[in-house]
């Protein structure tokens, strides 16, 4: 299916948590839009995750066996909003979905999407170091990549980077 | 060597102990196996046929520093490993050398600016003896650090005592 | 894992009337003995780990009770850097995160940035010679993977034979783009330069030599008794369980799913390719032991650097003279948009999400690593085998420390 029919689909199945779908536009100078190119995806409520996870892993239709990323974004440091990101791929029908959700930087909490998908522990986990995103009920919330006592969320827009660690200069 | 190390005046003799036994160090260096990135890859290449390691007698790569001589810093390091490879650096019994394979082992590498944490270079935690450019070096110019290596363990002085500079010298 | 009480280590003794007199005379007692795990850590300096990679490995003797991989030893902030650098700055640190497939890396990235770029296009001799090199270094990636995994389950003639076939593409390599190792070859827009004059005709006659060299390989190390009875029911991923971690690539068409990104969700021209017949997709049929152990993972992997000279050789018919790369500014701006564009690298799906405010900078690069997703399985595969087994299982995933740490 295109992303289209998925979307359709989607909404016409009244998947809770589904806010909007977003394609690429062109630029329109007379509204002062800078337009959007890439890839289209959708937008969903971060509460209503898991359920919609589960709604498309098990569907018929949708079928999206794999969680292919699960990742989050600092737009900017002005933004208080952090993106989390979420890519799925049906290995029968042959289609991927995009996914987004919105998260203010003062509330970074989400339920945890490991029950549905085993490969979302180890993206959480390192969503929770770089960008300090809490996902609830997580398994295993250990540091993955950065060492134990780091210090900082360091994909954030506004990170200063260390100076020295353990004695060792950073310069 | 004991009480024998750096006991001797230069004569003759001493010269020519000297020269024999490190004669015998150089032509039996046996490095570690510790590559740590890319480089690690030209070490493998270096280590396979076509340029061939072993003539220079350094062909058998020990997996434990308590037997090695030579520890190839190849690749990367960063905060978490470097305290790693202090530990393996000590774990080595002396004559030890260490080579800082390629750029980042040198002195960072391409991670020098933006890599938060990386370390700009191995020499900020153990003694290095020969740096070798590139990223990652040709094999070739792996086989050239190891032959500067050699020159280096040539003129190494062991029963005879080094030439130091004194004041008398300075007059 | 928490380390066993001081309980567990007292040996008990039962009281001496359940000890009996031997004929010869001795007495022997009854002792229960109670032991504890062993916390064991294999790594991060392991002749065997494919890198710097810590599994604390909790075993009971010989058997594996719990396996826990520790990541970030060659954590080198390739996300953070994207957001710092320029498009094309940016592509010398593709390279370097799976540095066996580098050519593939850069593919990847430029796919992604070229989704955001609607308007440029990219001509036909430069997707001909990115898909040459993109399976050259297939062939590559995949002859380490069969070298260093022999050596790891104790054959040391395979590693030296994969390194001569390597050399000779690396030397093809050097001739097209200078580097041997991290080509930052194929660029926003195409490729960077055109192929130097007897290339074409160099990699046609490496492509007969190494054909005979395969069946000379498959037969030494692939077929051999021991090795099949190393790999043969060690490790075994089921289908769901491939589904669940997220596994792409050789691993999960091991465990027996027809699915590979160049014929299915095809890039580049791989969909003409293979209407025309120039490859096949290879899945493990459970031939010597079950559907899914290492020994499928492994023949997959075999079986795909057959199928990319097929793929070479059909380029190489394609190929016409013309321009290698598209018109792209010295300094590249992209437009603004979000993209996720994933390929089939050697180890699975690398993809990139790229996300483009209009400016020189990228805001966010993400890479989605196969190795990293790969390795996740370990935690549930190594319990339950023996230790012997755990390093052809950690083999078997072929993994890249430099593509899991980013």
């Amino acid at each position: 299916m295109d992303f289209q029919a998925i979307a359709d689909h989607l909404s016409v199945a009244k998947v809770p948590g589904l806010l909007s779908v977003e394609l690429p536009r062109s630029p329109d100078k007379k509204i002062k839009d800078k337009g959007r190119s890439g890839l289209p995806y959708v937008c969903l409520d971060p509460s209503c995750i898991v359920e919609f996870l589960m709604f498309c892993r098990d569907d018929e239709a949708l079928g999206f066996e794999v969680l292919v990323d699960l990742t989050a974004s600092d737009p900017s440091s002005d933004d208080e909003n952090l993106w989390i990101l979420v890519q799925l791929l049906s290995v029968r029908h042959r289609h991927r979905l995009g996914i987004k959700c919105i998260l203010p930087k003062s509330a970074l909490s989400m339920p945890s999407s490991t029950k549905v998908y085993r490969a979302a522990q180890w993206h959480e986990r390192e969503c929770m170091e770089m960008y300090g995103v809490t996902f609830e009920d997580h398994p295993d919330p250990r540091n993955m990549l950065l060492p134990d006592d780091w210090v900082g969320y360091p994909m954030r827009k506004d990170y200063v980077f260390p100076k020295e660690y353990h004695g060792i200069s950073c310069e | 060597m004991g009480i024998l190390e750096e006991a001797f005046e230069e004569n003759v003799l001493t010269t020519r102990v000297d020269w024999l036994l490190n004669w015998a160090k150089l032509n039996s260096i046996w490095p570690m196996t510790f590559g740590l990135a890319c480089c690690a890859i030209e070490m493998m290449a270096v280590g396979a046929a076509h340029h061939d390691i072993d003539r220079f007698g350094a062909g058998a790569f020990r997996a434990t520093p308590r037997q090695a001589d030579l520890m190839i810093v190849a690749g990367t390091v960063n905060f978490k490993m470097g305290e790693r490879v202090k530990r393996l650096y000590e774990q080595m019994p002396s004559p030890k050398y260490v080579i800082a394979m390629g750029a980042c082992a040198t002195g960072g590498g391409p991670y020098f600016k933006y890599g938060y944490t990386v370390m700009k270079g191995v020499d900020r935690i153990i003694p290095v003896d020969v740096y070798i450019a590139g990223c990652p070096p040709r094999p070739e110019a792996l086989l050239e650090g190891l032959m500067t290596l050699q020159d280096k363990i040539r003129r190494t002085p062991v029963i005879r005592k080094p030439a130091r500079l004194q004041p008398a010298d300075l007059a | 894992m928490t380390s066993p009480t001081e309980a567990e280590h007292k040996p008990s003794i039962r009281p001496a009337d359940e000890s009996r007199t031997l004929p010869s005379g001795e007495r022997e007692f009854f002792m229960d003995v109670a032991t504890s795990d062993l916390e064991v850590n294999m790594g991060p300096q392991h002749p065997a780990t494919h890198g710097v990679m810590r599994v604390l490995l909790r075993t009971d003797g010989e058997l594996v009770t719990g396996a826990q991989p520790h990541l970030g030893y060659l954590h080198r902030c390739a996300e953070k850097i994207g957001e710092n650098v320029e498009w094309l700055q940016y592509l010398p640190y593709t390279d370097r995160y799976d540095y066996l497939s580098a050519m593939n890396n850069n593919l990847s990235y430029s796919l992604a940035v070229e989704a955001l770029m609607p308007e440029l296009e990219i001509p036909r001799r430069g997707t001909m010679i990115r898909m040459i090199c993109a399976e050259m270094n297939r062939i590559a990636s995949h002859l380490v993977a069969f070298g260093t995994y022999g050596l790891d389950i104790g054959a040391f003639t395979p590693f030296f034979y994969a390194f001569r076939e390597r050399e000779w593409i690396q030397a093809l390599f050097e001739k097209i783009c200078g580097a041997r190792l991290t080509y930052s070859y194929i660029r926003i827009g195409g490729v960077f330069n055109d192929t130097p004059p007897g290339w074409l005709q160099e990699v046609a006659d490496f492509c007969d030599v190494f054909e005979e060299k395969w069946q000379e390989y498959y037969d030494l190390l692939i077929e051999n008794h021991i090795f099949v009875q190393r790999t043969a029911n060690v490790g075994v991923i089921s289908e769901e369980m491939a589904y669940d971690f997220g596994l792409t690539g050789p691993m999960l068409r091991g465990s027996g799913v027809d699915f590979d990104l160049r014929r299915d969700m095809p890039y580049l021209e791989y969909g003409q390719a293979y209407d025309a017949g120039a490859f096949r997709v290879p899945i493990g049929t459970g031939e010597k032991g079950t559907v899914g152990d290492c020994w499928d993972r492994t023949q997959v992997r075999m079986v795909e650097m057959k199928e990319c000279l097929g793929l070479v050789r059909w380029c190489l018919e394609q190929i016409e003279p013309g321009p290698v790369i598209g018109d792209v500014p010295k300094v590249i701006k992209v437009p603004p948009g979000e993209a996720y564009v994933g390929i089939e690298n050697p180890r699975g799906e690398l993809g990139h999400y790229m996300h483009s405010d209009g400016g020189k900078i990228a805001t966010r690069c993400r890479v989605r690593a196969p190795s990293f997703v790969n390795l996740a399985v370990l935690e549930d595969l190594m319990p339950g085998t023996l230790l012997a087994d755990s390093v052809a299982i950690i083999g078997s995933t072929d993994i890249v420390i430099g593509e899991t740490d980013r």
